[in-house]
């Protein structure tokens, strides 16, 4: 299990499960869902979409934004969003698992 | 689909709509986002690109692309570097294609270590001349033992030899004289072998089709059957499947096929594969001057060659332990004069393995050595792509630190490096494979030397292909990643203002390298040149050896009507008939014939006397004067151009007439006599010189000068000439040689179409001229001689290429420092000769080293040398001066260069 190499592609994934959006929404809904906590840099995003795209868990086309321009917009695939559930329960284990290491007591140290 | 979408990705306009396609989006949200918010696009849209493109692919093809654009814009170095490396590669390949279809390749029978052949030796043939069938050419008489050894024995050994407690069988085989096979209404003469119904099994050999022989087909009055050679059954019948059960005819009795040998199997009896194979009781139907009584009764008659097979964990020596006592048991029993039991044959066991195994070592030797020439050519083929390699890395050793100084790592670089030397060698390499192809072609050729059903047949051998062609692209590998590492190494600084100082030690380590390879070039290549003088020396003297007749149009054809049932005295006729059918061709000045051509290849000798002188040089082995034999037909001497004293013989030396003969001048001498004729020539009864019977005797008509008998490298011998038609038991085959006015081969075509109008079902074959016949008897040593000049010739291409590269090298490095010196005042000729001086030296150095190696290497090719030692001071003299003179004016072109540069812009020279 590599719970951290494709955190970024869930965090995407699971914002795009909300609805299509372009890139630099992408990278916005992550900040503000994050409540800022998360500033993923645009450089790294954009080639995590490509990846994504081309491994077909989401596709894009061109549309129109709300400011009537036009831009590309990122839809999840059924695959994607099954890949997403998968992602999600594996990272739940995974972090589960890491709290129960750091809460857990220190037995008798002598 | 991710796979296939980057497939997709790699096709060029679908590339660019890509990437058109990821701007406009950055494009758009740069729109749409703050400023700078996005932060550095060009590198986002760059790692999305990775994402869909293989990046060690595209590093891939850009190095390559690089690469070839390099390769392009320095042609000379790039087609030295290829075309030494695909020589290289391609000799190599051919001769170790060949080595292993000869000398590796395991025999194609089962368990050859146990198979073992069987021998005698005696001090002459007292026991089995009395009746010797077939002349063999197994039997060979050893001047240290001072005995004779033979292979052939009474078919009733066969039953002595197999003793079960360490023999598992014992079989026999005999070689059939030229055959006349008809298949599919065509006739051809063809090699057989005569078998015993065990021998197959006994071999241990494997049918392709069919069945081979059995015990059941070797009996009186079986079914005629006949095996095939996979070669021949596919040439007829275009496959061994078709063959089987076919019925040819052979010398017009009908057979029936039942079975195809593999064509890897010649037979044990090495030379020619046998086209076909035949139960040994068949032979009553086909030919036989011996009834089969004789020949299956007759325990002094001599003519079959046994082999047999071992039992597990028997050896050789057991083997002779329990057999010779036996076979001495059965030669006392047979021996019936008082001189027979005084020379009993002694028997010997061998290694069969190494019987089969003859051709292999025919041909060992040969092999071997061009083994080792090829390797030399390897070497330096690879010492000179090393050198190049070297050089042209140093040339670049700014560029390099020009794309080290703006970012590139030293990884990058030194993979791009790699990228170029490799693909260089694998160009070589690929080349090679061509070179490799034409040269096995060209070799077999070389080998067969136009004899016809040569059985040696090399295919491309990919695994020593392989080799070779790893071996190069490692070179690539080596000698490019030394100087990559060392030219990534520099401090940019220096290398990029190319100052000369600093890096004096560097370039004295880059250039005391680039001058050993050359002097190790020089050495082999002197190696080579010596061995390429070696053997064109003895050529040369192979060639001009005195045949003693004339040896120029001449055309030789032989024809064997007794496979067809002509005999006595309807051959004689036969043969006559075509001689003077042959004479009244256009361009056909005189016709004769002889049962073998000069040199005879091999043959008896038999004691001789002139009744009445004394001998007055009795040989040394004690067993009278003797003489080899030769029955010729009219006209024969006046047609080889053999000048006689006396008269030829003609027409009318026939049956019935006086007995009448022709001896050589070595015989003459042999007695004391200036002229014999008129003497009467005896043939004595007996080997031993104190035998006096008489068995026949001739009168003297003419004395000859002494030709080349037997083989072209024997000594004179002396040698008694007979009339072919006055010959008691007329031969069945005849040579006919055709003196003609033009090209002896011109005459081909009519002298086959007058035989087929005499009679269509005899076949014509071993056409050729009687300098093709002289040179197949030297064919090893043409071979050699063409092979070795030709690799001479290659590596001294290669090494004055290396010469030259470094020199050029050298001089162009050394530009600034020539343009200093002259503007010094320092004359053009200093310049030259300081720039040739470096190349004296290191060809002086090579040489020095060379010779003593060239020396010490000759002496292993004592043996395939004629008439010259191995430490032949003109050969070694001649490699010196043509590799001392090549080297020279491989130097002398850059040196020329050198003195012509203007002091103005060489000082200015960066």
């Amino acid at each position: 299990m590599q719970p951290l190499h494709g955190l970024l592609e869930m965090l995407v994934l699971r914002t795009l499960l909300f609805g299509p959006l372009h890139g630099y929404g992408v990278a916005k809904a992550i900040r503000s869902s994050s409540t800022e906590a998360l500033d993923i840099e645009f450089g790294s995003l954009y080639p995590a979409l490509k990846r994504l795209e081309l491994k077909g868990w989401i596709v894009s086309k061109w549309e129109m934004s709300e400011f009537n321009r036009r831009a590309k917009y990122y839809r999840l695939t059924p695959a994607g969003r099954k890949r997403l559930q998968q992602e999600h329960a594996e990272w739940n284990d995974f972090a589960s698992a890491v709290s129960r290491i750091m809460s857990a007591k220190p037995e008798t140290q002598s | 689909m991710s796979f296939l979408r980057k497939l997709k990705y790699l096709v060029p306009w679908v590339r660019r709509a890509e990437d058109r396609d990821i701007q406009d989006e950055l494009a758009a949200l740069q729109a749409i986002a703050g400023p700078r918010e996005l932060g550095n696009l060009t590198l986002a849209a760059e790692d999305a690109r990775g994402v869909l493109s293989w990046l060690w692919f595209e590093r891939l093809v850009q190095d390559l692309r690089y690469a070839v654009r390099s390769m392009l814009h320095h042609k000379s170095f790039t087609a030295l570097v290829v075309a030494s490396l695909a020589l290289g590669i391609g000799a190599n390949t051919a001769i170790f294609s060949f080595m292993d279809s000869i000398l590796l390749r395991p025999l194609p029978v089962r368990d050859p270590q146990s198979l073992v052949i069987m021998k005698w030796r005696a001090k002459s043939y007292t026991l089995a001349t009395s009746g010797m069938m077939w002349s063999t050419d197994g039997s060979s008489f050893d001047e240290a033992t001072n005995s004779t050894t033979s292979t052939i024995f009474p078919f009733a050994a066969v039953d002595v030899l197999n003793d079960s407690s360490v023999v598992s069988s014992v079989f026999s085989y005999f070689s059939a004289s030229r055959l006349g096979l008809t298949a599919l209404d065509q006739t051809e003469s063809v090699k057989g072998l005569y078998v015993s119904g065990n021998y197959f099994d006994g071999i241990g050999v494997r049918p392709v089709a069919g069945r081979l022989i059995q015990v059941a087909d070797d009996a009186v009055g079986s079914a005629s059957v006949a095996v095939l050679s996979q070669r021949f059954s596919q040439r007829r019948f275009g496959g061994a499947d078709a063959a089987i059960g076919q019925t040819v005819r052979i010398n017009d009795k009908p057979f029936v096929v039942v079975g195809v040998a593999p064509s890897t199997f010649f037979g044990a009896e090495p030379g020619a594969i046998p086209d076909v194979f035949i139960p040994q009781r068949a032979d009553s139907l086909l030919e036989s001057p011996v009834s089969a009584a004789r020949r299956y009764g007759d325990e002094h008659l001599y003519w079959l060659e046994i082999m047999a097979r071992l039992k597990p964990g028997v050896t050789v020596a057991q083997a002779r332990a329990t057999l010779a006592p036996r076979f001495q048991q059965f030669a006392v029993r047979s021996a019936t004069t008082e001189e027979q039991k005084q020379d009993l044959p002694q028997l010997t066991v061998e290694a069969g393995a190494t019987g089969l195994d003859s051709l292999r070592r025919k041909y060992a030797e040969p092999i071997y050595i061009l083994m080792a020439m090829v390797g030399l050519i390897l070497v330096i083929a690879c010492s000179n792509v090393a050198n190049l390699l070297l050089s042209r890395a140093s040339a670049r050793r700014r560029e390099i630190a020009v794309r080290l100084s703006i970012g590139a790592g030293r990884a990058r670089v030194i993979r791009q490096l790699l990228t170029e030397s490799v693909l260089l060698s694998a160009i070589g390499g690929a080349l090679g494979i061509g070179v490799a192809w034409w040269g096995i072609r060209v070799l077999t050729d070389l080998l067969s030397n136009g004899r016809e059903n040569f059985t040696l047949h090399a295919e491309l051998n990919w695994t020593v292909l392989l080799v070779t062609f790893v071996l190069s692209v490692l070179t690539g590998l080596v000698f490019g990643l030394a100087p990559a590492l060392q030219a990534t190494r520099v401090d940019i600084a220096p290398a990029l203002k190319d100052v000369r100082a600093n890096d004096a030690t560097r370039r004295r380590f880059g250039v005391s390298l680039s001058s050993s390879l050359v002097v190790a070039q020089v050495v082999f290549s002197l190696v080579l040149l010596v061995g390429a003088g070696l053997f064109g020396r003895t050529l040369a003297k192979l060639h001009s050896i005195q045949v003693g007749f004339d040896r120029e149009n001449i055309l030789l054809f032989t024809i064997r009507p007794s496979a067809v049932g002509y005999q006595g005295a309807a051959l004689i006729e036969l043969f006559e008939r075509v001689r003077q059918d042959i004479s009244r061709l256009p361009g056909a000045v005189n016709v004769t014939m002889s049962t073998s051509p000069l040199p005879m290849g091999g043959g008896t000798l038999a004691p001789v006397d002139i009744i009445g002188v004394k001998a007055v040089a009795p040989s040394a082995d004690g067993r009278g004067p003797n003489a080899a034999l030769a029955s010729v037909g009219p006209d024969f001497f006046k047609t080889m151009g053999i000048p006689i004293v006396g008269r030829d013989f003609n027409d009318r030396d026939v049956a019935g007439a006086p007995r009448v003969a022709v001896v050589n001048r070595g015989l003459a001498r042999l007695f004391g006599i200036e002229n014999p004729v008129g003497q009467t020539l005896a043939m004595r009864a007996g080997r031993a010189a104190s035998t006096t019977a008489v068995k026949d005797q001739f009168a003297i008509v003419g004395v000859v000068d002494d030709t080349v008998v037997f083989r072209l490298k024997d000594p004179p011998r002396s040698m008694v000439f007979f009339p072919s038609m006055q010959a008691e038991r007329p031969s069945g085959g005849m040579v006919f040689e055709t003196r003609t006015a033009g090209n002896p081969m011109d005459l081909a075509p009519a002298a086959r179409e007058t035989v087929r109008r005499i009679d269509s079902r005899i076949a014509v074959f071993d056409v050729k001229s009687q300098t093709a016949h002289i040179d197949q008897a030297i064919s090893s040593e043409i071979t050699l001689a063409r092979l070795c000049s030709l690799f001479a010739a290659l590596a001294l291409v290669i090494a004055c290429v290396g010469l030259y590269g470094t020199v050029a090298f050298n001089v162009a490095r050394r530009t600034n420092e020539i343009g200093i010196r002259m503007t010094l005042g320092a004359a053009r000729g200093r310049i030259l000769w300081m720039v040739l001086r470096s190349v004296l030296v290191m060809a002086a150095v090579g040489l020095a080293i060379g010779i003593p190696l060239a020396l010490f290497a000759s002496r292993y090719v004592k043996t395939l040398l004629y008439g010259i030692e191995p430490n032949d001071p003109t050969a070694i003299a001649a490699g010196a001066g043509a590799l001392l003179v090549c080297g020279l004016v491989a130097g002398f072109i850059p040196a020329r260069r050198a003195s012509r540069i203007d002091p103005m812009v060489a000082v200015r020279w960066e």
